[in-house]
């Protein structure tokens, strides 16, 4: 199990590897973006490309590589013409500035010259907190309603839970989110129309929460409590709860001791996968509040040609992604002996 | 062992041995069964039909492929995303005749800005409204085209310090265009001022001063005193004739009244109602009627004209000049926007067009006599009524001011009626949302068909070989599933162009990992059964294991998870067009949400119809889907 455990941690660094360099040279082989900005902070962010590796910086024009970036002119009289480094070089200097600086490249336009590791910091708390919140409340409510539909099954309870989840689990999160932010804020103007600013007051922030935990964690107590409810279900039938049952159990004990304990084995690696999706942020949601989150980022950053933003923070969701995908196989082989992930035919 | 060796002669062949039962005598008891032989297909079709929720789904999903594909070849109106209909653009949903009060093309608006001159609501078609209601006169501090009178008020925001001379700089003041003034013409200046308060919360009404000013022989400016500081709020008078009588001047060519405010330790500020120079002559007086207002809120609105010259009643101040208290009026009314679109409205058309008409019979016009020579002859004719007509440089017509009907005009019989309304670009809002439902569909069942494909096989391989083909495989599609499906898209969008046809690709490249995992679970999930054992114990070979044994056992979660995927794809390209990252300028379902979500607060329809298809879709399928796994994995039956 250690052996294969390692495996996997190590397989899962050379794919996050492969995922990112594959990423990169995509991304390097989109027409550049030029910052924006007067000349002089211009030529301070080519200047630390050059730096860096991804900009020549030449004393007069030369062919070869490609079209010329930018002219300047410094106080001393040296004429500068930038080019864009072949893509291979860049990818080279790309690596030598992860490893040696922890230096994952510069904002172009969002935070034009700050650092994108920097901006990936000041947005992840916002989303952090939204996700944790909404996940502390919806994994135990979804369990809940799940086992409570189980229990009840093929009653009118039951009818119901699942005719809504089924309904909930089918209209796409972005009509959910529109139609929501529609009618409570705008109709109803009970709630905030958009995230709340830093100036706002107490209340407006905390209110500003309602609407992305309610959202966010509404797709996620659907899924657990159909998840549990078939999961339990299919125990309840099982020959071994049967035998609980006639060897004296209760009906209580039986479910307690017996049924959750296995229903729960697949619902477990789910709920710490979702942990793990703490640190990401929903992109449809954070775009439609304006929550100033990583999901958000990664729209803004799109449609802003600002690819260096762009690529850290889908280097992030593509780390969470792989973590999560290692834990939920890892956890089920902890969880349930009889499963052995990878084993051979 | 052979039995017979056909080679020898026994005296008799192996053909004249016949069958027989040796004890006759012995009746046969099995019964004949009962119920007919059944197919594995024929089965799940009748466990299928069981479950109500799936086929409500199952015919939910007919109805909505049927529409898609029927009702765009059948509906009359174009909703090709090349063209615009500005003029008809954001009707609201018409079902029944107008007037009817319920879905009718009619919108009700509440607070409108009343146009006092025109009698209609400001920028409505009159006679499309109804049930109007105008309410009672309100208070606004913005100068608009449809107020009222006001005041114009002067306002200081200089404050002096404490104990600072009064007459430092003696306030700010305020000019017209220049006027004759003659110490024997009478001239008048009237200034009306008022009193309200409140306006100015920090501000404080403050003493004025009113001054002819003019210039000398030697251009330097010279004033005649009119009024000194006063806080006199009432209706005031000045007489210039007499100032100038006073002063021994007969005549100056430009003159200017001043108004000139103190400032104070706070802000200040004075309210003026009307400003008018009158005179004893009368066409004197009309020139002079130009250059004051009686209107304050019209006054405020004169602005500097296009080349850089001032209209005769412009007013220069250099201090802050606000309106105050304009008088607005707001009505609440029905508006029936199909009348004002289709019924009769002042049109400009060509003489060509009324010749084609005169052509046509339905009507006689005569371009020598004008306008009064126009007869309708048929009710066909869209010209109602000609007012006037324009001619160009050789003084032939070239263009007609008509009453016309515009669905006439366009060449239609009846005025026509857009069950949902219309979107920004006028298109029919059914039309359109079915037509972009069945290029999204199409498109989705391409991707689905070709990923599930690609991922079956994929699945198949990697889960029951398991090991290290496993991981290969999996650490391939791990890569792919690693780029995050927005910028997947987002890239071969961007590097292959703006195309269905693009889409398709972009989701095919990243859907298929869906199938192959499901697969591969379902692989690992049956290899190890003792089924699966036994059939490889006799002896059959890998792709018989596969194919017989294993995937016709997973294949029904294997195919719910397919049929989920065909409103997958409707979904993702949904979500990218509508964070603006997508698709562009075709007619398909995320585009159609994209284009229409500026509208959610003033036309709901328009996002909330093509929601509300979506959703449908979302949940027939749903059902559909778990009827299908439940028809084709019985075992499953009731789960998940």
């Amino acid at each position: 199990m250690t052996k294969y455990v390692i495996k996997r941690l190590i397989l899962a660094f050379v794919t996050a590897f492969i995922i990112l360099s594959l990423t990169f040279i995509l991304m390097k082989l989109l027409p550049f973006t030029k910052p924006i900005g007067n000349a002089e902070v211009q030529y301070s962010y080519y200047m630390s490309q050059v730096h860096l590796g991804f900009v020549l910086d030449l004393p007069r024009e030369a062919t070869g590589y490609g079209e010329r970036l930018f002219r300047y002119v410094d106080s001393t009289g040296l004429v500068h013409n930038f080019y864009q480094t072949p893509v291979m070089v860049q990818y080279v200097s790309w690596l030598r500035n992860i490893f040696t600086k922890w230096e994952w490249g510069t904002s172009t336009y969002i935070m034009p010259n700050v650092s994108a590791i920097i901006i990936i910091g000041h947005r992840l708390p916002t989303s952090m907190y939204i996700n944790i919140l909404s996940v502390v409340w919806s994994v135990p409510l979804g369990i809940g309603l799940g086992i409570f539909a189980a229990l009840k099954k093929n009653t009118m309870v039951d009818h119901v839970i699942s005719t809504l989840v089924m309904v909930f689990i089918s209209v796409p999160s972005f009509v959910l989110i529109t139609f929501v932010i529609w009618i409570f804020a705008y109709r109803l103007n009970w709630l905030p129309t958009q995230w709340a600013q830093v100036t706002d007051p107490t209340l407006t922030k905390f209110l500003s929460y309602i609407i992305p935990v309610f959202v966010l964690s509404f797709g996620s107590i659907c899924g657990y409590t159909r998840f549990t409810r078939a999961e339990l279900c299919e125990v309840m039938e099982s020959e071994y709860l049967l035998l609980a049952r006639t060897k004296g159990l209760t009906k209580r004990q039986a479910i307690l001791r017996h049924a959750l304990r296995n229903a729960m084995v697949p619902i477990v690696p789910s709920i710490l996968a979702e942990f793990i999706g703490i640190l990401g942020g929903s992109m449809i949601l954070e775009t439609l509040y304006s929550i100033p989150g990583i999901g958000g980022l990664f729209v803004e950053a799109l449609n802003a040609k600002d690819y260096n933003v762009l690529f850290v923070d889908m280097a992030l969701f593509t780390t969470i992604s792989l973590v999560a995908g290692v834990i939920l196989d890892l956890s089920y082989g902890f969880i349930d002996p009889r499963i052995r992930m990878g084993a051979r035919k | 062992m052979e039995i017979f060796d056909n080679s020898k002669d026994y005296g008799f062949s192996s053909t004249s041995f016949e069958m027989v039962r040796k004890d006759t005598n012995v009746k046969i008891k099995d019964a004949k069964f009962e119920s007919k032989p059944t197919t594995f297909a024929k089965d799940a079709f009748r466990r299928f039909c069981k479950n109500k929720s799936s086929v409500a789904g199952a015919v939910i999903i007919a109805i909505l492929l049927a529409a898609s594909f029927l009702y765009p070849a059948i509906s009359p109106y174009d909703v090709s995303p090349t063209s615009t209909y500005l003029t008809q653009a954001l009707l609201p949903p018409k079902l029944n005749k107008s007037g009817t009060g319920f879905w009718d093309g009619t919108k009700n608006y509440k607070h409108i800005v009343y146009d006092q001159i025109n009698e209609c609501p400001a920028d409505f078609i009159a006679h499309a409204v109804t049930k109007i209601n105008v309410g009672d006169i309100e208070y606004t501090n913005i100068a608009s085209k449809y107020g009222r009178n006001g005041y114009i008020a002067l306002y200081n925001d200089k404050v002096l310090a404490p104990g600072a001379s009064d007459d430092s700089l003696n306030g700010f003041f305020l000019n017209y265009t220049d006027f004759k003034v003659t110490s024997s013409g009478n001239y008048v200046a009237k200034l009306g001022l008022g009193t309200k308060e409140g306006q100015f919360e920090e501000a404080e009404m403050t003493d004025y001063r009113v001054r002819l000013q003019y210039k000398d022989s030697d251009s330097s400016t010279k004033y005649l005193e009119l009024a000194d500081w006063s806080s006199n709020y009432t209706d005031q008078t000045y007489d210039l004739s007499s100032a100038l009588i006073t002063a021994g001047i007969s005549e100056i060519e430009k003159a200017k009244v001043r108004v000139e405010i103190k400032a104070k330790e706070t802000k200040t500020f004075l309210l003026i109602r009307s400003a008018e120079i009158v005179c004893a002559d009368a066409t004197e007086n009309e020139n002079l009627a130009g250059i004051g207002f009686t209107d304050a809120n019209k006054a405020a609105m004169v602005t500097r004209n296009e080349d850089g010259s001032y209209d005769k009643n412009y007013w220069q101040s250099n201090v802050f000049r606000h309106v105050y208290n304009v008088e607005m009026k707001y009505c609440d009314f029905t508006y029936d926007a199909y009348d004002a679109v289709f019924g009769s409205n002042e049109m400009v058309i060509g003489q060509s067009i009324m010749n084609e008409y005169k052509a046509k019979g339905w009507c006689e016009y005569d371009f020598a006599v004008g306008p009064s020579s126009f007869v309708k002859l048929s009710e066909e004719c869209p010209v109602d009524s000609v007012e006037e007509q324009h001619y160009d440089i050789k003084n032939s017509v070239y263009q007609l001011d008509t009453h016309t009907t515009y669905y006439k005009y366009l060449g239609l019989k009846k005025a026509p009626t857009y069950l949902l309304g219309t979107d920004a670009k006028g298109h029919d809002l059914v039309t359109k949302a079915l037509k972009s439902l069945r290029t999204s569909l199409l498109v989705a069942t391409i991707a689905t068909v070709v990923s599930l494909a690609i991922g079956l096989v994929w699945g198949a391989i990697a889960g029951y070989f398991g090991g290290t083909t496993d991981i290969v495989m999996e650490r391939f599609t791990e890569i792919i599933s690693g780029v995050p499906w927005i910028v997947m898209m987002t890239l071969v969008i961007l590097l292959l162009g703006n195309s269905i046809v693009t889409f398709a690709i972009a989701l095919c490249m990243t859907d298929w990992i869906g199938p192959a995992a499901t697969t591969r679970t379902q692989f690992y999930r049956f290899k190890g059964r003792e089924y699966v054992l036994a059939s490889r114990t006799l002896g059959a070979s890998d792709w018989r294991l596969i194919f017989q044994h294993i995937l016709p056992n997973g294949l029904g979660t294997i195919v719910t998870s397919v049929v989920l995927m065909i409103p997958g794809c409707i979904f993702s390209e949904a979500s990218i067009s509508y964070l603006g990252l997508g698709l562009k300028g075709v007619n398909s379902f995320g585009v159609l949400l994209s284009e229409n979500q500026a509208y959610l607060n003033s036309f709901p329809a328009l996002i909330i119809f093509p929601a509300i298809i979506i959703s449908l879709l979302m949940i027939s399928f749903n059902l559909f889907g778990n009827g299908l796994r439940d028809a084709l994995n019985p075992s499953l039956k009731g789960g998940e």
